[in-house]
C-alpha cells in the first residue's frame, strides 16, 4: 500500500527544512526567525512521522517523539514571544538586527 | 648574648610603628622612637658586658636558602668588634633621638623623620650583627637607602634632593665593587661566612691574586661608603639634610660602615700586602686631601663633613698599616666627639635660626653658655690635644704607621693632623670669638633635650680613650684581638718621640689658628694673598666635582642621550610595529563579531554544509 | 508508483507545503507571512493523517494552525511593526552565499534519501492511534512525559514573568 515512497516524504522534510533555514538566517523581523524555526522543527517532525511507519523498526515510537517535539515547540513560542515582548518594551524594535548587544 | 637579634628589632618596631600611626601622634612620634632605642642601647650594653665575660663569641644561625649543595644562612654573631660596634650605633642613635626632638621641633613631617630615623637604625645594627658577607651586603644597602631618605628629608629643597641622589649613586658605585668581590669570594670559597673565608685564607686555599683582588674590591665598597677618594664627593654634599642625621649618619655610623667593613674583614686583608698598600696609601692621601679642603670653607657643617672624611681616611691609614686596634679605637672616639660638634653644630644653626655660614658667626661663646664648652670639648679631642680621647687614638695610629715602615705616610698623617687641629679652632674661633659679624637676632640656648645628649657625648669626648692608653694599659685594644692572631697585637710598641711629635704638632695648629683668627696679630689673608691660585683650588675643593661633571657625568649624560634616542626610534618603533600589526589583526578580527546573532548562525552552517561536502566528496556516503 | 488517491493527496498537500513555505520567504508583509504559514502548518497536518499518524495530525493542527499562528500573530500585533518588510540584514552576496549552502545542503541529503526503501510492512499504525501512542506514552515514556510537564509549566511561568516583570518597569519609570 505504500504508493508514495519514502524518499517522497523525506525530500518534502528535507525541503520545508531548508527553507525554514534560509528564513531563520535571512529574515529581519524576529518573529518570522521564530515562525522560521518552528518550521524546521515541523519539517523534523515529518521526518519522525515517515521513520516511524516506513522506518527499519516501524514503531509508534516515533510518533511518541513528534508530541514531545510539538509540546517543546509549543513551549519555546510561548518563551520565545514573551521574550520579544520584553525585549520590544525596553528597546521599542523587534529586528534581529539592532539586537546586538552581543557585540560589547 | 643569645637575644642579641632582638637589638636592631626595636628600632624595626618603631619604623612599623611610626610608619602607621605617626600621623596621629605627631610630635609624641619621638617618645616612641626615644624609648625603642633605648631599649636596644640598654640590651646593646648587656651584651657587651656579657661579651666581656664570657671566654668566646656567640654565633647562631639558621639556614635560609638551600641550593643544591650550598647553604646560605642568615643568622647574627656577636664577636668583640661587633659588640663595640651595638654600643656605639646605638647610643649614639639614642642621643640623636633624644636630640631630634628639640631640633625637629614643629616639622611637619617630624613623625617621618622619626620612623626614617628608626629605619636607617635598625639597618646599622643588622649590619654590625651580620656573621656573613651577604646579609652585611643586604644591611648595607638598607643602610644606603636610610640615608638616602634622610639626606633629602628636606625634598622640596633643590639641593636637598640633588645631595640624596648624589650620595645614593655615589655609594652605588662603590657598592657594585663591593658585590663583585663578594661574589668572587663565593666562587673561590663557596660561602658568605666570614668564618669560613678567613679559614679559607689561612688555608691558602686561595691565590694570591685573588685574594688581594677580592680584597680590593670590598674596599672600593668601603671606600664609596666611608667617603673615600676619589668617592669623597657626596659626604660634604649630604650634609643637606638635617644636622641630627648628619651626627647619626654622616659622622658617627655609616660612614664608619666602611671602616667597619674593612676590620670586619681584616684577616683577608692582612693576607695580602698590596691590598693593606692600597687601603693605606687611599687612606692617607684623603687624610691629607679632605683636611686642606677644610682649611678654606666657611659653611660650618662642610667643615665638619671634611673633618669627617680626613678622620674616616686615618681609620682606613690605621687599618692598611696593620694597626687594627688604632683603626677600631679611633672608629670608636671619632664617633663621639664627631657626633659631639654635629650636634653642637646644630645647636648653633638652631639657636642661629639656620645660619650655616661661619663668616657670619661671631661671640657666641656667652649667649650660648652649654654649647660653646661642649663645642670646645670635640674641638679639643679631634685636634688631638693630650688628654682628651682624641689624643690617644690618634696616638695609636701615628705608632701603627710608624711600625709598619711606612714613614712617607707618617709625614702625611702628621701634616693632616696639624692641618686638622688649625681648621677646627679655625672654626671654633670664628664661630665663638670675637665680635659677630652679621645681625644673629635672638640667639637663645638650645633645650634641655638638646644639650643633655650633647654632655653624654662631652663626656664620653674626654674619657673614651682611658680605655686604651700607653699609660693605663691596653684594655680595648688586648679585648678586641684576643683570641685571634690575625688582628695583630693589642698595642703596638713606639717611639716615644711619636707622642711628643703629635701633641707639637695639633698645639702648633691650636696655636696658628689662635693667632689668625683670635689674636689677629696675623693676618687672615697673609696665606691667601700670596697663594691665590692654591687657595682657590682649596676652596673650590680641588675641582672635584667639576672635574667628574665634565668627565663622567658628561660622558654618562652623552651616552645616555646616544641611548634615549636608540630607544625613541629603534625599539620603540619596533615595538609600535609589532603592536600596531597586532591590534590590526584584532580589529579586522572584531569586525566579524558585530553582535548579528543571524550572522554567527551562518557561519556555523556554512561551516557545517562545507564540512558535509567534504566529508561526501572523500568518501563519504556517497562513496 | 501508480496515480493512486493516495498520490495525488500527498502531492497536493506537499504542493500547498511548499507554496506556503516560498510564500513566507518572498511575502513582504509580516502578516500575509504568517497567513502563507498556516498552510505549510496545515498542510503537514494533512501529511501526518497520510503517514497514519491521526492523532499527531490533529494535534498539529491544534497546536500550530490554531495557537503558535495566533500567538505569532499575538506578537505582531503587540510589537510595532513596519508592515513592510524593508531591506534584509545580510548584503546580497551572502544571501547568494547562504544560498549556495543551503542547496549543496539540500543536495547531499537528497543523494543520501534519494531511493531508500527499508523493505519493511508499514506498521498498522492508523488502527486505533491515539490508543497506541496513550500506551506508549504511560507505559514506556512516563518519565519524559512528566518532565514534559514541568517542561510546559516552566515556560508558562517563564513567559509570564519575562512579560510582567517589564510591566514593573515601565510603571516605575512613569
Amino acid at each position: 500500500m505504500s504508493s508514495v515512497p519514502i524518499t517522497a516524504f523525506l525530500a518534502l522534510a528535507l525541503i520545508l527544512f531548508c527553507i525554514g533555514l534560509y528564513g531563520a538566517l535571512t529574515k529581519r523581523n524576529t518573529i518570522i526567525v521564530l515562525i522560521s524555526i518552528e518550521l524546521m522543527l515541523n519539517a523534523v517532525n515529518i521526518n519522525l512521522v515517515t521513520f516511524s511507519k516506513y522506518g527499519m523498526t516501524p514503531a509508534i515510537t516515533g510518533q511518541v517523539f513528534a508530541v514531545f517535539v510539538i509540546a517543546v515547540a509549543a513551549a519555546e513560542v510561548a518563551v520565545g514571544i514573551a521574550i520579544l515582548l520584553a525585549l520590544y518594551r525596553n528597546r521599542r524594535t523587534v529586528n534581529i538586527d539592532e539586537i546586538n548587544t552581543m557585540k560589547h | 648574648m643569645e637575644n642579641a637579634w632582638l637589638i636592631p628589632l626595636f628600632p624595626l618596631l618603631s619604623f612599623v610603628f611610626l610608619l602607621l600611626f605617626g600621623r596621629k601622634l605627631k610630635e609624641g612620634s619621638a617618645y616612641a622612637g626615644i624609648l625603642l632605642t633605648l631599649a636596644s642601647l640598654v640590651f646593646s650594653v648587656i651584651v657587651l658586658v656579657e661579651r666581656m665575660a664570657a671566654p668566646a663569641s656567640y654565633k647562631a644561625e639558621a639556614v635560609w636558602l638551600k641550593i643544591g649543595e650550598l647553604e646560605l644562612t642568615a643568622g647574627f654573631e656577636v664577636n668583640q668588634l661587633n659588640a663595640l660596634m651595638l654600643v656605639i650605633v646605638s647610643l649614639v642613635s639614642f642621643l640623636v633621638h633624644t636630640y631630634s626632638k628639640g631640633y625637629m621641633h614643629g616639622d611637619d613631617r617630624f613623625h617621618v623623620f622619626y620612623a626614617y630615623l628608626g629605619l636607617f637604625t635598625f639597618a646599622m645594627l643588622g649590619l654590625v650583627l651580620s656573621p656573613n658577607l651577604l646579609q652585611t651586603y643586604i644591611f648595607w644597602e638598607l643602610v644606603g637607602v636610610g640615608s638616602f631618605l634622610l639626606i633629602g628629608f628636606y625634598y622640596f629643597k633643590n639641593e636637598a634632593r640633588a645631595a640624596a641622589k648624589k650620595a645614593f649613586i655615589m655609594t652605588r658605585i662603590g657598592d657594585v665593587g663591593l658585590l663583585i668581590g663578594m661574589i668572587l669570594l663565593f666562587w673561590q670559597v663557596g660561602s658568605f661566612e666570614y668564618d669560613e673565608i678567613f679559614a679559607a685564607v689561612e688555608a691558602g686555599s686561595i691565590s694570591g691574586t685573588m685574594i688581594t683582588l677580592t680584597a680590593i674590591l670590598i674596599f672600593i665598597g668601603a671606600v664609596g661608603k666611608s667617603g673615600q677618594f676619589p668617592l669623597h664627593t657626596w659626604l660634604p654634599d649630604a650634609m643637606e639634610g638635617p644636622t641630627p642625621v648628619s651626627a647619626l649618619i654622616h659622622a658617627a655610623t655609616m660612614v664608619a660602615a666602611g671602616v667597619y667593613l674593612v676590620a670586619a674583614t681584616f684577616p683577608l686583608f692582612a693576607a695580602s700586602e698590596t691590598a693593606m698598600m692600597t687601603v693605606a696609601i687611599i687612606g692617607a692621601f684623603t687624610a691629607i686631601f679632605a683636611a686642606s679642603i677644610g682649611l678654606a670653607q666657611t659653611n660650618i657643617k662642610r667643615v665638619l663633613a671634611y673633618s669627617t672624611v680626613s678622620q674616616l681616611g686615618y681609620m682606613m691609614l690605621a687599618l692598611g698599616s696593620a694597626g687594627y686596634v688604632a683603626g677600631v679605637f679611633h672608629l670608636m672616639t671619632h664617633a663621639f666627639f664627631k657626633a659631639l660638634l654635629f650636634l653642637a653644630a646644630g645647636s648653633v644653626i638652631h639657636a642661629l635660626h639656620h645660619k650655616q655660614n661661619i663668616e657670619e658667626m661671631g661671640g657666641l661663646w656667652k649667649k650660648l653658655p652649654l654649647t660653646g664648652p661642649l663645642f670646645l670639648m670635640g674641638t679639643l679631642a679631634i685636634s688631638g690635644v693630650p688628654l682628651f680621647s682624641g689624643f690617644f687614638s690618634k696616638d695609636e695610629i701615628l705608632i701603627a704607621v710608624w711600625a709598619h715602615g711606612n714613614y712617607f705616610l707618617f709625614i702625611l698623617a702628621v701634616i693632616a693632623a696639624f692641618f686638622t687641629a688649625f681648621y677646627m679652632f679655625r672654626l671654633f674661633f670664628m664661630v665663638f670669638t670675637g665680635e659677630a659679624r652679621s645681625p644673629l637676632g635672638n640667639v637663645q640656648e638650645s633645650p634641655a633635650t638638646m644639650t643633655m645628649p650633647m654632655v653624654v657625648l662631652g663626656v664620653l669626648a674626654v674619657v673614651a680613650g682611658y680605655v686604651n692608653t700607653p699609660w693605663f694599659g691596653t684594655f680595648l685594644g688586648d679585648w678586641l684581638v684576643e683570641g685571634n692572631e690575625a688582628l695583630g697585637h693589642g698595642h703596638i710598641e713606639g717611639p716615644a718621640w711619636i707622642m711628643i711629635v703629635a701633641t707639637l704638632v695639633s698645639l702648633a695648629g691650636i696655636f696658628l689658628a689662635y693667632l689668625m683668627y683670635y689674636k689677629k696679630s696675623l693676618a687672615r689673608d697673609w696665606f691667601t694673598s700670596r697663594a691665590p691660585i692654591t687657595y682657590s683650588i682649596v676652596r673650590n675643593k680641588y675641582f672635584i666635582d667639576e672635574f667628574y661633571n665634565l668627565s663622567v657625568v658628561y660622558a654618562t649624560r652623552s651616552v645616555s642621550l646616544f641611548l634615549r634616542f636608540i630607544e625613541l626610534f629603534l625599539v620603540e618603533g619596533l615595538m609600535k610595529l609589532v603592536a600596531g600589526v597586532v591590534s590590526l589583526l584584532g580589529k579586522s578580527g572584531s569586525r566579524f563579531q558585530n553582535g548579528q546573532i543571524q550572522t554567527y548562525g551562518m557561519a556555523a552552517f556554512l561551516g557545517l554544509a562545507v564540512l558535509l561536502l567534504i566529508f561526501a566528496l572523500t568518501g563519504g556516503y556517497i562513496g | 508508483m501508480t496515480l493512486s488517491g493516495e498520490f495525488l493527496a500527498f502531492m497536493s498537500l506537499a504542493i500547498v507545503a511548499v507554496v506556503g513555505g516560498m510564500l513566507l520567504l518572498n511575502l513582504t508583509k509580516v502578516v500575509h507571512m504568517v497567513l502563507g504559514l498556516f498552510f505549510t502548518f496545515a498542510s503537514i497536518a494533512g501529511i501526518f493523517i497520510l503517514l497514519s499518524a491521526e492523532f499527531l495530525g490533529v494535534v498539529q493542527i491544534l497546536v500550530y494552525s490554531g495557537a503558535i499562528t495566533i500567538i505569532m500573530l499575538f506578537g505582531i500585533m503587540l510589537t510595532r511593526h513596519q508592515d513592510e518588510e524593508e531591506q534584509p540584514t545580510v548584503g546580497a552576496w551572502k544571501r547568494v552565499l547562504l544560498l549556495i549552502g543551503v542547496l549543496s545542503f539540500g543536495a547531499l541529503f537528497y543523494i543520501g534519501i534519494y531511493g531508500l526503501d527499508f523493505g519493511t510492512t508499514p506498521a498498522a499504525l492508523h488502527v486505533s492511534n491515539t490508543e497506541q501512542i496513550g500506551m506508549a506514552l504511560y507505559r514506556d515514556f512516563v518519565i519524559p512525559f512528566e518532565l514534559m510537564s514541568v517542561l510546559l509549566l516552566v515556560a508558562l511561568i517563564g513567559a509570564i514573568v519575562l512579560s510582567r516583570k517589564d510591566d514593573g518597569k515601565e510603571a516605575e519609570k512613569q
